[in-house]
């Protein structure tokens, strides 16, 4: 990994500044806004399914991250988050993002998932996804928690990933190291194990509780 | 932020969030209520989107406060979906929806309809003949129609309107199972303002699909009373790609009040729709949608301007005529909102965060509102509009961010309109546990 003690000393500054701002507001006010998410995402931002992710409990980089991208309509493509996300500045964002990133990923959508891919593609994920979404993916410290997450969600990104429509290489927050490591994992995950091992990899994350 | 390693950065940051994290679990301090403890009491009329979410949000905010909903039904038939029950997708027990989930967060539910409010007194009077008495009542009644020289509510068990779901909807569905394949329906939308815009429109859809696939011989026929309606370029290339709109063999045929020349009469004896340019038609199956107005506890209480729906302050929801009363959701002029579940859930909770405050002794806090609105056209055929608003006080209205919000783009892939599907589907789910836990 890229050394950039610096920039994330600076960065993580100005990220406690923000962090001070926010909490002198009221408490209301965060939650205002990030409540108007729960129709869509469900309450406290977990999903009932059977598509919308939860938001619940993933890191607050992560969160910020996806509407930023959204916002900037460049590297995520979306149905309709280009257009909710241009209407919050990025102090709300911020504040949003902080709220759901406070709350607990809940799996209560009734997935159905199969058994005997979900069991191949434990195989693959200690393989190939562990070392990033660790803990077969309950991890939300660094990067999005994927497990019981949304299958037709899961699916979407990683057929986005492929087509290249969700752009590892316009994330403005990963190292190039990262970027190399994610594409090359991602694409090992398609040419060696195809299709069903991409369904297996998806159903391994969609079936934890 | 280029190159910035995202480990390197949570990892120095973590605490950050974890402290921000805490204070919004801070609980609030309520000052006392006159009327029901030291918390205070509010009595919510109607337990429908609106004053479902008014009272969820209200018990989120400050578990203390004591809640009460009057309600008529025991349960709620959403309208949204209603018309994948017409369609024949979904059916009506999977739109509906009770009201266990607020009952266990300690919210009384009482089934019994308002008859009159005293907004001196702040007293609710019942049918049953009970008396609540309030620090704060929400209205959220939803809409009645406006009895016209077209349809009497009398008509309704024939000439369905199917625009408060539940039983409506069930008459309908089986009037279209049981047209004859070559049977025609006819659909009348209101004239403006009305409960959800696209609703008449992603219904001729829906309906649309189900002759296509059982009795390919039928149409639809859309009389309408306007020239435009919501979402009209995204619906008109949907029903081409579809339904052969624009062919003569068109599944589909929408008619302006400018080709029609407007509605003239509407028999449910001849089961015949008169228009002014185009005389009388017969049709198997008439769904009138009458003009709307707000609710009538609305009226009774006195809360409605002269057209029919409730002035309000649009920051707390509270009254224009009577201080303490809310009102929200579909009888409330809360422009630039449209009449949408999505719009009523918004307000519930900027109504009740308002509440909580007002009962604390606080400012009332700055609201934040969202709307969106997804309609089915067909199988793996969505799209959607959506805003994300904010008062602005010169002009009184909650207006959209501009450069936010907006309709699915007409060239949207086919992919993004199944997607648009699953996330309406999610929506659904999302929002009535939203609502109603």
């Amino acid at each position: 990994m890229r050394k950039s003690m610096t920039y994330a000393l600076a960065a993580g500054a100005l990220f406690g500044l923000i962090g001070v701002s926010s909490a002198q507001a009221s408490d209301a006010e965060a939650s205002m806004l990030a409540n108007t998410c729960n129709g869509c995402h469900g309450p406290d931002g977990v999903s009932q399914g059977p598509a919308a992710p939860t938001i619940a409990g993933m890191n607050k980089f992560y969160l910020v991250e996806s509407m930023k991208a959204y916002k900037a309509g460049t590297n995520r493509p979306s149905t309709i988050m280009q257009r909710i996300a241009k209407g919050y500045t990025d102090a709300e964002i911020d504040k949003i993002a902080g709220f759901f990133a406070s709350k607990e990923f809940g799996r209560v959508a009734m997935q159905k998932t199969d058994n005997a891919a979900a069991e191949k593609g434990k195989a693959l994920v200690k393989d190939l996804c562990e070392s990033c979404h660790e803990k077969d993916g309950y991890a939300a410290e660094d990067y999005p928690v994927l497990a019981g997450q949304m299958l037709p969600y899961l699916r979407n990104n990683l057929t986005d990933f492929k087509s290249g429509m969700r752009s590892i290489d316009a994330n403005p927050n990963m190292s190039d190291k990262e970027k190399r490591k994610k594409k090359r994992t991602l694409s090992e995950l398609a040419e060696k194990h195809g299709d069903a091992g991409v369904e297996a990899v998806l159903q391994f994350y969609a079936s934890r509780k | 932020m280029s190159n910035m390693n995202r480990r390197k950065f949570l990892k120095t940051t973590g605490g950050a969030a974890a402290v921000a994290g805490a204070t919004l679990a801070a609980p609030s301090i309520a000052n006392a209520g006159s009327h029901g403890g030291k918390h205070g009491k509010v009595v919510v009329v109607g337990g429908g989107v609106a004053g479902a979410t008014t009272a969820r949000y209200l018990k989120i905010g400050n578990p203390e406060i004591d809640v009460t909903i009057v309600e008529p039904n025991a349960s709620y038939h959403t309208c949204f979906m209603s018309n994948e029950v017409l369609g024949g997708e979904r059916t009506l027990s999977q739109i509906e929806q009770n009201y266990d989930g607020l009952t266990k967060m300690g919210i009384k539910v009482i089934k019994d309809s308002v008859t009159g409010i005293d907004a001196a007194k702040k007293t609710v009077m019942t049918k049953g003949g009970t008396k609540l008495s309030y620090d704060h009542c929400v209205v959220a009644p939803g809409i009645d129609f406006k009895v016209d020289e077209f349809a009497s509510v009398g008509d309704f068990d024939k000439i369905t309107h199917a625009w408060k779901a539940g039983p409506q909807t069930a008459i309908m569905r089986k009037q279209l199972e049981a047209m004859p394949d070559g049977g025609t329906v006819c659909i009348v939308p209101p004239t403006n303002p009305f409960r959800c815009p696209p609703g008449p429109y992603e219904r001729t859809s829906l309906i649309a699909g189900y002759l296509k696939h059982h009795k390919p011989k039928s149409k639809v026929v859309v009389i309408d009373r306007k020239d435009k309606f919501s979402k009209m370029g995204l619906f008109t290339q949907a029903w081409k790609d579809l339904y052969g709109y624009g062919t003569d063999k068109s599944l589909i045929e929408w008619r302006s009040a400018a080709d029609t020349g407007g509605l003239d009469g509407i028999s449910a004896a001849d089961m015949t729709v008169e228009t002014l340019s185009g005389g009388k038609e017969k049709f198997d199956v008439i769904n009138y949608i009458p003009p709307q107005k707000a609710g009538m506890i609305a009226f009774t209480a006195g809360l409605t301007n002269d057209k029919g729906w409730c002035d309000v302050d649009k920051t707390t929801f509270e009254s224009k005529v009577h201080k303490g009363i809310h009102v929200l959701g579909d009888a409330s002029v809360a422009t630039k909102m449209p009449k949408s579940g999505y719009a009523a859930n918004s307000q519930g909770k900027v109504c009740a965060a308002a509440i909580v405050n007002m009962l604390a002794g606080k400012p009332v806090g700055t609201p934040s509102y969202v709307n969106t609105c997804y309609s089915i056209a067909g199988q793996d055929y969505g799209f959607s509009v959506a805003a994300v608003y904010r008062y602005n006080a010169e002009g009184d209205i909650i207006a959209g961010v501009k450069g936010a919000g907006g309709l699915t783009p007409t060239d949207a892939s086919a992919e993004m309109r199944r997607r648009e599907v699953e996330f309406a589907y999610s929506w659904y789910n999302n929002i009535c546990k939203d609502t109603w836990g």
